[in-house]
């Protein structure tokens, strides 16, 4: 598999994060492809969150947490380096989380926030077009375009995961990580989602953490596998589900552990 | 089996126990209203003799044409007699005197407020309301006896006879006291008013809420969003936590002390009260923030870092405007608990007799409960009502605050 260095949306090399004394992440390197959708599994604790947490920073904000090794967005900007702003960061790399949470506010000033702050609409009709371009290719604008007002915590928590992520692509991110984002959502609303995320590959890197062997099977083209904070295997989704080289791999995917 | 009957017998010995114990204090939160209602209720009706007065210019020295600035000004003392002489023909020196002292001192003020608004009354005959004495007010309430032995009364048998005459003319009335909620304190309790100390009190308070509250929430929200938790901030919160449990005289000292001695601000003044007030109150606030910042989910804070707001943004859009109805709940509370403070105002000086209403913080004030801890010290009967009407007043303002504070709560509050 031959890959050209710019058509790697984060390069990441000897990654290794300790909370205190405790080590989370030990010696991880991995690269993940543009326009792909990539898979971050494992069992409970192995470290997926901690390590999708690092690309956008958001580790930072736990002050026992330190990382180490080296971080590339598109082959060239330091993650951790003094030439990006960690705001600027977290505008190119969005985040959307394993349990909803928008804002106590309107559905409008969900979607809207990030854009104002960013300065990245100059008129109300541009930031309207922004919210409901978001709001669209998240799946939801049908559902709540007559209620733009209303409080978004009064949607459902399925309704509430997609705004989520129309906040999360309102600011026209390069990747969206996305930490078990279907976890809290029955199947129907799992299968939105899942719909969501393969139509927004076309325009976005997507790393997504899962329990679901099934979904990562359906929605990703590559897929990690984590083991106490050791990155097992990586390669393309349907290798690892069908031969993967390591024996833990295999039994994790069976179900035989974790 | 027998073991669950003595279970539920216990809990059923337990929950009488809770209904005797809420009894109780029922019992005696009613006592305590009942006294106070039924001391306070005469505070808010006054008694009046009716009397025909003639506006006579020689007696005031002002005509048809005085500017308003004279007629202020000019004495009613002289007009005030003739009145008492005219409505009781035929007295002698001494039975004047008696009969003058049944009508309030000041009624020379009520005759002067009146032609103040009715000017073209001059040289003209009205019939007038004239409030009585506190003394003569007290016998018509039945609060002093009338059967007791002359020398054990304010009121003598000689004006007891007048006092029988009036009523029987249908002279003497009662009506609502607005005096009571309009005048400042005064040294006779049928003119005496609680409004000059509801300023007082009011201005304080504005003063403790525009100096506690922004340094009570910016503290707090430093404390708990911007500094790394160490030995500094524990430090901090344990000092914190000891000022909440300081005696609020302590303050009163402070404000005596820093205040008045070393800055210089004056004595008696709702400015320092305030400042007093708000140095108490800034330990609830900072408390009451930072729990309430506390109970701000992080993952709201996560969502807005994601999106890429700074810490400050994250703060201030979000963090902030959750927290604020805890933050006000606890300030209210606070505030509310200020208001009934009476040790810091006693020692800066907030518990002199100030008859005039204060129009500012600057100007030499009361607040609410030293004004009724004054009355309470006062030997007239006529206090002793406006002290229970008082303690009402000031109930009724830390009912509305305390009600407030629930209403903002209710109102304001996240469902997550
Ligand atoms: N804030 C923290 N402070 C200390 N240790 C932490 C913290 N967050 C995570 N850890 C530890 O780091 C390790 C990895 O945690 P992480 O949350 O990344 O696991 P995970 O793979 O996402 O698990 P799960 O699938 O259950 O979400 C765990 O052992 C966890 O206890
Ligand atoms: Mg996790």
């Amino acid at each position: 598999m031959v890959e050209q260095v710019n058509s790697f949306a984060i390069k990441t090399k000897n990654v290794s994060v300790h909370y205190g004394n405790k080590m989370a992440i030990d010696d991880v390197t991995i690269n993940f492809t543009k326009n792909d959708v990539t898979s971050l599994i494992g069992p409970s604790g192995c470290g997926k969150s901690t390590f999708l947490r690092c690309l956008n920073r958001m580790n930072d904000v736990i002050d026992s947490c330190k990382v180490q090794g080296e971080f590339l967005l598109n082959g060239v900007t330091d993650i951790y380096g003094d030439s990006i702003q960690v705001e600027t960061l977290r505008e190119k790399i969005g985040m959307v989380f394993q349990k909803p949470n928008p804002f106590p506010k309107s559905i409008f000033e969900n979607v809207a926030y990030g854009p104002k702050i960013h300065g990245l609409a100059s008129t109300q009709s541009e930031l309207n077009d922004i919210v409901m371009e978001s709001l669209n290719r998240a799946g939801l604008y049908e559902e709540v375009k007559d209620r733009m007002d209303d409080i978004a915590t009064g949607l459902s928590g399925g309704q509430q995961q997609r705004l989520c992520i129309a906040r999360a692509i309102a600011i026209r991110p390069e990747i969206i990580l996305m930490d078990e984002p279907c976890s809290a959502l029955d199947p129907i609303a799992t299968a939105r989602i899942e719909e969501l995320i393969n139509e927004l590959k076309e325009n976005y890197t997507i790393i997504i953490v899962t329990h679901s062997m099934s979904q990562a099977s359906r929605i990703s083209q590559r897929t990690a596998f984590f083991h106490l904070g050791k990155l097992i295997e990586h390669g393309d989704t349907s290798k690892i589900f069908t031969k993967p080289d390591k024996e833990q791999t295999n039994d994790y995917i069976t179900g035989r552990f974790g | 089996m027998n073991s669950l009957n003595k279970r539920l017998s216990a809990e059923k010995r337990f929950q009488a126990y809770g209904l005797f114990a809420v009894a109780l204090s029922m019992f005696f939160v009613l006592i305590l209203m009942w006294k106070i209602f039924s001391t306070g209720s005469g505070a808010f009706v006054r008694t009046t003799i009716e009397a025909n007065v003639f506006f006579n210019p020689d007696f005031i020295q002002v005509n048809q044409n005085s500017l308003e600035k004279e007629l202020y000004r000019a004495s009613y003392v002289a007009l005030a007699d003739d009145v008492v002489r005219q409505n009781h023909p035929n007295l002698n020196e001494e039975q004047f005197i008696k009969v003058r002292e049944m009508y309030t001192r000041k009624f020379d003020y009520q005759l002067r407020d009146y032609l103040l608004d009715n000017p073209d009354k001059i040289g003209q005959s009205i019939i007038m309301k004239i409030t009585a004495s506190s003394d003569l007010d007290q016998i018509v309430k039945g609060n002093y006896p009338r059967d007791v032995p002359e020398a054990q009364r304010k009121i003598n048998d000689y004006q007891l006879s007048v006092l029988d005459k009036l009523t029987s003319e249908g002279k003497v009335s009662s009506v609502f006291n607005f005096w009571f909620f309009t005048k400042g304190d005064s040294r006779d309790p049928e003119t005496a008013g609680i409004w000059g100390a509801v300023m007082g009190s009011l201005y304080a308070l504005i003063i403790c809420f525009s100096f506690a509250f922004p340094i009570g929430l910016l503290a707090s929200v430093y404390l708990e969003e911007f500094v790394k938790p160490g030995k500094v901030t524990d430090i901090i919160e344990v000092n914190i936590n000891n000022l909440a449990a300081v005696p609020s005289i302590v303050f009163g000292l402070l404000g005596l002390g820093m205040l008045i001695g070393v800055i210089g601000l004056p004595y008696q003044v709702p400015l320092v009260g305030g400042l007093v007030l708000g140095f108490m109150t800034l330990p609830t606030i900072i408390i009451a923030s930072r729990a309430s910042l506390r109970s701000v989910p992080p993952s709201i804070r996560e969502g807005a870092l994601a999106v890429g707001a700074t810490k400050m943004q994250t703060v201030f859009h979000h963090v902030i405007p959750l927290s604020l109805p805890g933050t006000l709940t606890g300030t209210i509370i606070g505030m509310a608990q200020a208001l009934g403070e009476t040790a810091p105002l006693l020692m800066i000086g907030m518990v002199a007799f100030v008859m005039e209403i204060p129009g500012g913080p600057l100007d030499p004030a009361t607040g609410l409960p030293s004004q009724i801890y004054l009355w309470s010290e006062s030997a007239e009967r006529g206090f002793l009502e406006k002290t229970s009407a008082g303690i009402m007043l000031l109930l009724l303002f830390l009912i509305i605050m305390n009600t407030a504070a629930v209403l903002i709560r209710r109102r304001l509050e996240v469902k997550w």
